[in-house]
């Protein structure tokens, strides 16, 4: 039961042309990483043999090759960026869809006539939105791939187990959305009402909570890196204790030590951080779980 | 014949404060075409609700095929289709892939040739690979015929079935109706205004005013029990406006 509702949800998603958009617009992002990446490295190694030309003919020694200090996953480190803002809001639209159709087009009123068990049916939901994001960030990974290979003539084993890692770490926090995108159909009782919620959610977890925590310090916004100096003052303590709960900065801060562009810490330290997103998305699951068992479908949509 | 397969005994149920269905007594036999009848607002389509498990009832009990529709809801779902007074499927899927959809839901084994078989008995097999989404209304009702009975359930609900249907499209359901119940002995639960349509069609009808069920007898008896009044029309009509 869980797969026939999975595979229509996918077919759903295919037919509407959700599932290509979001698949062109991922690669589009991916690929624009890797140019960017690739310009950035290009304009460095540029500078440095300019530097050496001139160091050279005043006769002073050449400093080393700054890229070679740079690890080859930074050529992807917008992608850390490019995540929580477009692809969080791609999952919303897929877990939107996923159940708006049943909830305020009525056809739930067809489907819980039926031999189908309201768990079972949130399952074939969360099944289909993981799917549909698995395959777009498959994708995603494979153009990654492919344009550290054009960039750096090669990639090695442990990057490629690196990219794995920071895309199974994209993958549990675009399900984060997904499930807030079902979640707020169920909440709301109109479809405009629905989406507004799910944006305005994204909105409070990817832009308002970091203004409390790392916003503070407006160069950790958009990079993840660490604190250029050492939360001493008592505001910054505060709200830095507010931090593990805001997981666009825990899934930054751990994508920027998978691939190995922020300072290295212990590997708890990095499962510490994923721990956040993990317990949020089963909160979400069994809150919606929950939403769906106690959903009136009979008025869904007309009812007398 | 004779066993019933619907039976409620005290159904209520209440919207927050309002009781739209007050102690409902009602038993519908294997095979009847029961036609249920009401002003907009009567409590009909929560009835329906209720009976095809979509919502549980503020007190009493209700059982169809002899399975309760609250603490045994699978078995209920198993025995019965639905139809809803406005048709809504998938509109980016064909007839057949949401057919296929619904009978897999529904444990059809083999799916596939469930639908080409109910779309063959509706007559209905040019719409099968075409997107539901571009149906008229009429095209819409048949599909959702088909959605209801590709499980062969014992027990059909339509609410409101002609509702948006132009006079043949009235005709073909008709039809239709009367072929599920004659040929695959489906009892017909329908919920319905159109009262040349329930004398047509319908062995038995009920009278819900205000959530209360003040009348329920078969065509014959009816028409037996008031020989002064000329149609089903006029029946209703003094059913309705006599004091409850």
């Amino acid at each position: 039961m869980i797969a026939t509702i999975a595979r229509q949800q996918v077919l759903m998603l295919r037919r509407q042309g959700t599932f290509v958009a979001m698949l062109a617009t991922l690669l589009v992002m991916t690929a624009l990483a890797g140019v960017l990446g690739w310009s950035s490295h290009h304009t460095i190694v540029r500078a440095y043999d300019e530097a050496v030309k001139l160091l050279a003919s005043t006769g002073k020694p050449a400093p080393p090759n700054p890229f070679t200090l740079k690890p080859t996953l930074s050529l992807l480190s917008n992608m850390v960026v490019y995540i929580p803002l477009i692809g969080a809001l791609l999952a919303l639209i897929v877990g939107h869809l996923g159940i708006v159709d049943d909830e305020a087009g009525g056809v739930g009123r067809l489907i819980f006539t039926r031999q189908v068990s309201r768990t079972g049916y949130v399952l074939g939901k969360i099944a289909s939105a993981g799917a549909v994001l698995f395959v777009v960030l498959t994708a995603s990974l494979a153009v990654s791939a492919i344009s550290l290979v054009a960039v750096n003539h090669a990639i090695a084993f442990a990057e490629v187990g690196r990219l794995v890692m920071f895309y199974s770490l994209s993958w549990l926090y675009l399900m984060v959305f997904a499930v807030i995108g079902m979640a707020t159909v169920l909440i709301t009782r109109r479809r405009s009402i629905a989406l507004l919620s799910a944006l305005g959610a994204w909105l409070v977890i990817t832009l308002a909570i970091p203004q409390f925590t790392s916003g503070l310090r407006p160069t950790q916004s958009l990079n993840p890196i660490t604190d250029p100096v050492s939360t001493s003052q008592t505001f910054f303590r505060v709200t830095a204790s507010a931090r593990p709960y805001s997981i666009v900065e825990q899934y930054k801060q751990a994508s920027g030590r998978i691939l190995d562009t922020t300072t290295p810490e212990p590997v708890w330290q990095t499962i510490q951080r994923v721990l956040p997103i993990a317990g949020l998305l089963l909160i979400l699951v069994l809150v919606t779980a929950r939403l769906v068992q106690r959903h009136d479908f009979s008025r869904s949509s007309t009812h007398e | 014949m004779d066993s019933p397969v619907i039976n409620a005994r005290g159904l209520c149920h209440r919207y927050d404060v309002e009781p739209v269905l007050r102690d409902i007594d009602l038993t519908i036999n294997a095979g009847e075409i029961f036609g249920f009848l009401g002003h907009n607002g009567a409590g009909k389509t929560t009835a329906i609700n209720i009976l095809t498990t979509l919502l549980e009832p503020t007190s009493g009990v209700a059982q169809v095929c002899g399975f309760d529709v609250v603490t045994e809801r699978r078995e209920v779902t198993r025995c019965i289709g639905y139809l809803p007074a406005e048709v809504r499927m998938y509109g980016h899927m064909t007839a057949a892939e949401n057919l296929e959809f619904f009978a897999k839901l529904s444990g059809v084994a083999d799916a596939r040739t469930a639908v080409a078989e109910t779309l063959d008995f509706l007559g209905c097999s040019d719409l099968a690979a075409k997107r539901v989404g571009a149906f008229s209304t009429g095209m819409r009702q048949r599909i959702g015929i088909a959605q209801a009975i590709v499980h062969r359930p014992r027990v059909l609900f339509l609410d409101e079935p002609t509702a948006g249907l132009d006079p043949l499209g009235v005709r073909q359901l008709r039809d239709t109706i009367l072929r599920l119940n004659r040929d695959l002995g489906m009892t017909v639960f329908m919920n319905t205004h159109l009262l040349g349509e329930v004398a047509k069609v319908c062995t038995t009808i009920g009278v819900l005013n205000h959530g209360e069920l003040i009348y329920k007898d078969s065509i014959a008896e009816t028409t037996r029990r008031f020989p002064d009044e000329a149609s089903l029309e006029d029946i209703y009509l003094r059913m309705e406006s006599a004091p409850t």
